[in-house]
């Protein structure tokens, strides 16, 4: 297993530049996901770790070792694909030892390494069959064994789980997590869905538009986005943000102008423009401004509530059992001292002056 | 409901489809069409001359002259005339046919310069007819001494077969998932491994299509054969038979014996590999 570094990583198709200088330190054994929206750029950087998009700038560095110039089979890396590209001819045993047998290695060797991947994978009763005979999730499983009989020092992931229904996803997930406890490998993971981002890694790396917008602990991010587009893009349902000045000191007027108290504690310059941010979650009920409910989304466990109030619509969480209707007028307490506050122009997050 | 009334009907209808009813009566006419002429050769290759004169021509045979196949087998020279074309089919279309897939495989999978300029020089040969070609063909071949040579003939043969086949497979392997490659390459494989271990067997079907209609197409070959090879123990099938055709006209049972034999092989390859056509060789390999 092995440390890889990403350093001032650029990558430009012909004149159109689509990772604008990229850092990333992941530590030996660490599970980091790469998560962002479609063409934020995660799938291409993922494939220059691999060797598969060539490298316009910067560098990486695997185990200390300079990766740029080698090809994907000298990088000891394996990757799984989204669409899981099994050799459609080969059975589940010849697509797992295809790698060992190119590499040389000895029959018996490639038979145990088939063999040990596939008890950890479940796969040993279906050794014989091709993958057109298996099931999707199988078909994932079969592209890690085929990663797992190399003992990389890296796996890489390409949404592997996009492909499979949401049960399976659920599944699948936990398998590979299990699978990262086990092996103690070194996970770079890509995928769109936060959710798969927060339950499985040690490490978020949040990319938009080729450039990293945050790295950190999954709770971290959730708890202290560092700017407006984590703050939205971690969590769901998402941040509701509402645009605000500052007026008297402690206060902020809404875009309706109903006046809310500030988080405790920021100094604000009077007639600063700021966004609101608060999660579903902390928004409260019964008192604070008048507004009505708009659509009501229960899941059994906790109530999802669409509420208009001060002229916005936003996403509530509540964890009882609320009896409103679409239409009933509901008192919404929009004050939380869990609130966040950005910037209106850079969109970074105000910090308290003594954490800052 | 009779089995045969089953055809007729859409899946769960109690009526006729007057449409149905239509389409598998054109059908049968057409094959009954096409069928004909070659009941008419067998029929006719199996008759003595006399019952050739005295029976209708899609009477079967009263009693089996199988000696019209020897005798033409013999008066034709067949003996050598097929032992040309064997030697000539079997080194063309498979050499042609692994070269067209080498190239294929470059102009769709392999990154250069310069990639969609030779893809569309190699459709261009789709373009010209081959009896344009004919006249500068003989010359060129003439300048390099190979007339009356297997070279001479398989040559000219390959740069023909080559740009459909190209054009055929370069369609079918730029619609191999790039994955699949990216994972081989990631395996440790190059190109020449990936082409002969994921992209070949992959695309069994369509080599076995192109395989037929190459093998077909190659062994009834005439034109080209006809100004090349001159000497009759270079001449092909077809050659044979033409040559045969213009002394024994009048031998209907021997002419028919040699048109069977002629075209017996090309059926037998017909016939083995079109269960090939079967595709589905590449359901599995990725999602859809």
């Amino acid at each position: 297993m092995a440390s890889v570094a990403i350093r001032g990583l650029k990558k430009a198709y012909g004149s159109v530049p689509v990772i604008h200088g990229v850092d990333i330190d992941i530590e030996d054994g660490e599970f980091v996901v790469l998560v962002g929206p479609s063409g934020c750029g995660k799938s291409t950087l993922l494939r220059m770790i691999a060797g598969l998009e060539s490298i316009s700038d910067g560098e990486i560095t695997i185990d200390g070792r300079r990766v740029n110039d080698l090809e994907p089979k000298d990088r000891d890396i394996a990757m799984v694909f989204q669409n899981y590209a099994l050799y459609p001819q080969m059975t589940v045993a010849q697509n797992m030892g295809f790698a060992l047998e190119l590499a040389g290695r000895r029959r018996a060797e490639i038979q145990a390494e088939i063999a040990r991947a596939a008890e950890i994978l479940s796969l040993t009763p279906l050794l014989d069959r091709k993958p057109a005979q298996l099931s999707g999730g199988q078909r994932q499983r079969v592209a890690i064994g085929r990663a797992i009989v190399r003992h990389p020092k890296v796996f890489l992931f390409d949404e592997p789980l996009s492909n499979l229904d949401a049960k399976l996803r659920v599944q699948m997930r936990s398998e590979i997590k299990a699978l990262h406890r086990r092996l103690r490998a070194t996970i770079v993971y890509v995928t769109h869905d936060q959710v798969e981002a927060m339950t499985m890694a040690d490490r978020i790396v949040v990319m938009n538009g080729g450039r990293v917008e945050q790295i950190g602990q999954p709770l971290d991010l959730y708890d202290h986005p560092a700017n407006l587009f984590v703050a939205q893009f971690i969590g769901s349902p998402a941040m509701n943000i509402l645009p605000a000045v500052a007026v008297a000191p402690g206060q902020l007027r809404l875009s309706d102008g109903s006046v809310i108290a500030a988080p405790p504690g920021f100094p604000l310059r009077h007639g600063r423009e700021i966004h609101y941010g608060l999660r579903p979650e902390d928004v409260r009920f019964g008192e604070g401004l008048p507004g009505h409910v708009i659509d009501v989304e229960p899941t059994g466990s906790e109530t999802f509530l669409v509420v208009s109030v001060a002229g916005h619509e936003i996403m509530a969480l509540a964890k009882e059992r609320l009896m409103v209707a679409p239409g009933d007028p509901i008192q919404v307490a929009l004050e939380s001292p869990k609130a966040h506050l950005f910037d209106a122009k850079n969109g970074l997050r105000l910090r308290l002056p003594d954490a800052a | 409901m009779t089995l045969a009334s089953r055809f007729f009907r859409q899946p769960g209808s109690a009526h006729l489809d007057p449409i149905l009813v239509g389409l598998w009566i054109s059908l049968i006419i057409l094959a009954a069409l096409w069928i004909a002429p070659f009941i008419f050769i067998v029929f006719t290759s199996l008759k003595s001359a006399a019952e050739v004169m005295g029976s209708s021509a899609f009477s079967p045979p009263a009693d089996y002259a199988w000696e019209n196949y020897s005798a033409a087998w013999q008066r034709g020279n067949f003996t050598t005339a097929s032992f040309n074309s064997i030697i000539i089919t079997a080194i063309k279309v498979p050499l042609g046919l692994f070269l067209s897939a080498m190239a294929a495989y470059a102009l769709a999978c392999v990154r250069m310069r310069w990639r969609k300029l030779f893809f569309v020089v190699v459709l261009f040969g789709t373009m010209i007819p081959f009896q344009v070609m004919l006249a500068p063909i003989f010359r060129q071949v003439n300048a390099f001494g190979l007339i009356n040579t297997y070279p001479g003939i398989i040559l000219p043969y390959l740069a023909f077969g080559v740009p459909y086949q190209v054009f055929i497979l370069h369609g079918f392997f730029s619609a191999v998932p790039r994955e699949l490659s990216e994972a081989a390459r990631i395996d440790g494989a190059s190109h020449f491994v990936i082409f002969r271990r994921i992209f070949l067997p992959i695309s069994l079907p369509v080599l076995a299509a192109l395989f037929i209609l190459d093998f077909v197409a190659t062994w009834n070959e005439f034109a080209m054969a006809l100004v090349i090879l001159q000497d009759s123990d270079m001449w092909t099938l077809p050659l044979g038979l033409m040559a045969f055709q213009s002394q024994f006209q009048s031998n209907y049972g021997q002419l028919n014996a040699a048109i069977v034999m002629t075209v017996l092989p090309a059926v037998i390859v017909y016939l083995i590999f079109q269960r090939y056509f079967v595709a589905g060789l590449v359901s599995g390999a990725v999602k859809e």
